[in-house]
């Protein structure tokens, strides 16, 4: 019985989806679209009849839900709620509305964390959906603005809140940009990881953590809100 | 004396932060506690006392406008209210504020920063700090070394410094320290949480001036407003026709009406803001036949309003058994003695003598169809309620 799904059949059939509670890393070098791979399983969600929340550090919730406007009616958008740390950033004042909240900066990771609270609230409390997944889009973009120790507290607690809310978690992480005693620092908290690699031509994927062994890498394409495995390797 | 800006809390602090005095907001993560700030900056600038600022994690002038999120208009007072910036710096951009930190990572500049905003004005000053910022940006023991200097200078000259706090699971000696050692006063702002936050409260844990409550009170954040103190839940019952559905319109600032034939046959609901203060109150039917919900209505109820319908003696029975049933948790309660306009209505001190109701119980006298005597009711009982806890 799935828990949750990331909307991968092929995954899902060897891993038997995603356990309730799951912290997943999104790891993989930079220019392999997996800001795309976030708004898919955000789709899927939604489309289950669940809830996402996103925070954003590199796109504005209004262009994200223009995004999903093309794909999704307005009353799965008010499933989704963006944490959007960009518009403040740039000087300019926003109030929050109802599918976006605003952050005063990625500095301000207690402002962040209240408006995810405040979200999780939202929808698995007063609107009772069953199921939510939190993503952060990104990890890396966060660290940019802080130093590993802050950012491992914050991912610590938020982690664990995602733990007790029965909910998942995915975090979009930049190999590369970081150094490797950092990436072994985060991995603490995820105990998978949804990787992805290119060769320059192709971009493969592949989860470790979830079911009993590493699935092998596929290769795969993304095709507007759909994650499309290529047959071969 | 230095105002929070809330008056329970004031109260709770004896009446507000004497001069000389550090206060610390310890924030849990997730929690909207950093308003409680704003809160303090705004009503200390009203009171003519100048206010700082040390802004790390937000953009000033986006940081003013969190007043106007509020209601509150800051314009009249802008020489009574000072930014530090050491957030422009972190992104790269000019600043125009009157004090700015070059490098926000060393903690050396911002100490420097913020020892000349302290010398450059009188006792008459509120600095306001994020601390668990500057502790990320620049180092845990390298920042609260500072800060002892700071609370140390503030104390010799009779200024104030409150601190927010977000409480990230630091080493637990550091948060002992935060939450013991270091600061006059702190407050705890926290959530109640099943499987998410659901509910926010504030509590003193410590204030060395006065002797410390620990009372905790549930509260709200409003746009515009603020922190509104919140009660969750208070019941409104009583007789067949006393006038309850009546008492909860006339109270709400929002009321949905549940009847049929013109009773009441389910939950009367309603929503009062009033004088800084918010509540959800329930009206529940006056029938004997939906006696048995009656006890489970008033679970998680805080308090309780017995309506009385004053012309009507031969009720008040049945009223001192609903209230039995309702107070099985033994929940303060305040009589209203309504329809005081009608011919025959008893006067409270007949009622009260009639229905041996207990001295410390207050019986207030109303007319519900006129909205009077509501809203005293209404501070009565949440005074009531605030004791208890």
């Amino acid at each position: 019985m799935l828990d949750y799904s990331l909307g991968i059949p092929e995954v899902d059939e060897i891993t038997g989806g995603v356990p309730k509670g799951t912290n997943i890393m999104l790891l993989g070098p930079p220019l392999t679209g997996k800001h795309l791979l976030i708004r898919h399983i955000i789709y899927h969600t939604i489309k289950e009849g669940d809830s996402a929340v996103l925070v954003s550090t590199r796109d504005t919730g209004d262009e994200i839900i223009e995004w999903f406007s093309e794909y999704l009616e307005e009353e799965e958008r008010s499933r989704i709620g963006i944490v959007d740390c960009v518009t403040k950033s740039l000087g300019k004042n926003i109030h929050d509305k109802d599918v976006v909240k605003y952050a005063s900066s990625p500095v301000d990771l207690t402002g962040i964390g209240i408006k995810i609270s405040q979200f999780f609230e939202e929808f698995i409390r007063r609107r009772q959906i069953p199921k939510t997944i939190l993503c952060i889009d990104s990890v890396s973009t966060l660290l940019m603005y802080t130093n590993i120790q802050t950012l491992f507290r914050f991912l610590h607690v938020f982690t664990g809140r995602v733990k007790l809310a029965g909910a998942i978690g995915i975090y979009v992480v930049d190999e590369g940009m970081h150094d490797d005693k950092s990436i072994n620092t985060l991995k603490q908290l995820f105990p998978a990881v949804f990787e992805v690699r290119t060769d320059g031509e192709e971009n493969h994927l592949r989860i470790l953590g979830l079911g009993s062994k590493p699935t092998p890498w596929k290769r795969y394409e993304i095709d507007g809100v759909e994650v499309v495995i290529k047959s071969g390797e | 004396m230095v105002t929070t800006g809330i008056s329970k809390l004031d109260d709770y602090l004896g009446g507000g932060i004497p001069p000389g005095k550090t206060v610390l907001y310890y924030n849990h993560p997730g929690v909207e506690g950093d308003i409680f700030i704003i809160h303090a900056l705004y009503h200390n600038m009203l009171a003519g006392r100048k206010s700082i600022y040390l802004t790390l994690s937000s953009d000033p002038q986006i940081f003013r406008e969190e007043f106007m999120s509020l209601g509150w208009k800051i314009e009249e007072h802008a020489e009574k209210f000072i930014l530090i910036d050491a957030y422009s710096s972190l992104i790269g951009a000019t600043s125009g504020e009157e004090y700015v930190v070059d490098n926000p990572e060393d903690i050396g500049n911002i100490d420097r920063i913020v020892r000349r905003a302290l010398d450059d004005s009188d006792e008459n000053l509120l600095l306001c700090c994020p601390l668990s910022a500057i502790m990320d940006l620049c180092g845990v023991e390298e920042t609260l070394k500072a800060v002892v200097g700071w609370n140390k200078r503030v104390g010799d000259r009779g200024q104030n410094i409150i601190y927010h706090f977000t409480a990230w699971p630091y080493p637990s000696e550091v948060l002992e320290r935060i939450k013991e050692e270091l600061f006059n006063a702190v407050i705890e702002i926290g959530g109640i949480r099943e499987r998410v936050i659901f509910g926010q409260y504030f509590a003193v844990v410590k204030a060395d001036w006065t002797r410390a409550t620990g009372k905790t009170v549930l509260f709200k954040v409003v746009r515009p407003g603020g922190v509104r103190l919140y009660i969750p839940k208070i019941l409104v019952t009583g007789p067949f026709n006393a006038g309850k559905s009546s008492f909860v319109r006339a109270l709400s600032t929002k009321s949905v009406s549940v009847d049929r034939n013109n009773t009441t046959v389910a939950l009367d609901y309603g929503h009062v803001d009033h004088k800084g203060m918010s509540a959800d109150i329930f009206g529940t039917p006056g029938q004997e036949r939906f006696d048995p919900i009656l006890r489970m209505l008033s679970s998680e109820a805080m308090g309780i309003f017995l309506v009385l319908d004053s012309t009507r003696p031969r009720d008040f029975e049945r009223a001192k058994k609903m209230l039995e049933m309702a107070r099985s948790y033994g929940l303060p309660y305040i009589i209203i003695a309504n329809k005081q306009d009608l011919d025959g209505a008893l006067s409270p001190d007949e009622i009260r003598r009639r229905f041996n109701v207990p001295d410390d119980v207050p019986i207030v006298p109303t007319i519900a169809t006129e909205k009077k005597g509501v809203f005293e009711a209404f501070e009565l009982l949440v005074e009531r309620i605030m004791e208890d806890k």
